[in-house]
């Protein structure tokens, strides 16, 4: 009979930067509003406050577009993942949303003018809303009367958008108030 | 920046402009059908445009159901059915509305360029 010899559990450690870290707990909180909004009932699909999209838009502005990027999508694969709708319509609908607004941040933030959390917000609950709207009509409900909700779930995007980017320019200025003072 | 900009009221002027545009867009004028089409338990499905004015009669489980297309709009003017339900359905003009004689097994239905299916459950 073979005896089992102790051996050393192998070490893995994987080198992190400050910049995975920083993605991780970002990506942590975004997680955690995503999943407590989910569970707030909805009158229509779609119409969500999107307040994890506060998270994303003080990435952006204080980490930049990489960082943004990042944290928005773990959020939508990590979100759904632990809600139990990976892969579902409801993934693909939010991952697309997600990928739109990343993409309307990156362009943006390289315009030659500035925006506030406002400005950017707004803009990224359009985009969300949008590319979410146009795959729901591709993929999952391909009738006409899908356009009847458009202008309801923009109005929902815009209320949203800029209550958000209120929301995330007071965090903003309290993270630059903490960092001035330290 | 942590003030609202110049960008900022750009952006949010558009966006709330672009909002009665929208409603006036898809719940003004709501898209107009494009065919109709005609469904019986007796005869073949029957497509024809909603722009041509015509009066057909449909052979049904309990007789002649007639049907009317004028000004863009179709209705049943009659139906050898009891509750006559179909014709008081009256007229349709929308994409997706339907009337129907179940008695008789006539439906007639108004549908879009597009239409495939109503939608995809999982």
């Amino acid at each position: 009979m073979t005896s089992f010899r102790y051996t050393e559990p192998m070490k893995l450690s994987i080198q992190t930067t400050r910049e995975d870290q920083r993605i991780a707990w970002l990506a942590a909180l975004a997680i955690t509003i995503h999943i407590a909004e989910s569970a707030l009932p909805s009158p229509i699909p779609g119409v969500k406050p999107g307040l994890a999209n506060i998270i994303t838009i003080i990435c952006l502005m204080q980490y930049g577009w990489r960082c943004a990027a990042w944290v928005a999508t773990l959020r939508v694969l990590v979100g759904s993942i632990l809600i139990g709708t990976f892969l579902s319509p409801s993934f693909a609908l939010s991952m697309s949303g997600a990928i739109a607004s990343i993409i309307v941040l990156g362009l943006a933030s390289r315009l030659p003018i500035e925006f506030s959390a406002i400005g950017y917000s707004l803009l990224a609950a359009m985009a969300h809303m949008t590319a979410q709207f146009f795959v729901a009509y591709k993929l999952f409900i391909p009738h006409q009367g899908l356009f009847h909700l458009l202008p309801i779930l923009i109005t929902v995007a815009v209320v949203f958008g800029i209550g958000s980017g209120i929301i995330a320019n007071h965090i903003l200025k309290k993270i630059r108030e903490q960092q001035i003072e330290s | 920046m942590t003030r609202t900009t110049l960008a900022d009221k750009i952006v949010v002027t558009l966006a709330v402009l672009l909002l009665p545009f929208l409603y006036i867009e898809f719940w003004g004028n709501s898209s107009q059908g494009e065919v109709v089409q005609i469904r019986s338990a007796n005869s073949e499905t029957i497509t024809l445009p909603l722009d041509q004015d015509k009066q057909l009669k449909i052979a049904g489980a309990l007789g002649i159901s007639t049907i009317e297309i004028k000004d863009r709009q179709v209705r049943f003017i009659d139906s050898p059915c009891k509750g006559k339900q179909c014709i008081m359905t009256g007229w349709l003009n929308k994409d997706g509305q339907l009337a129907a004689c179940l008695p008789n097994g006539v439906t007639v239905q108004i549908i879009g360029r597009d239409h495939r299916f109503d939608a995809v459950n999982f």
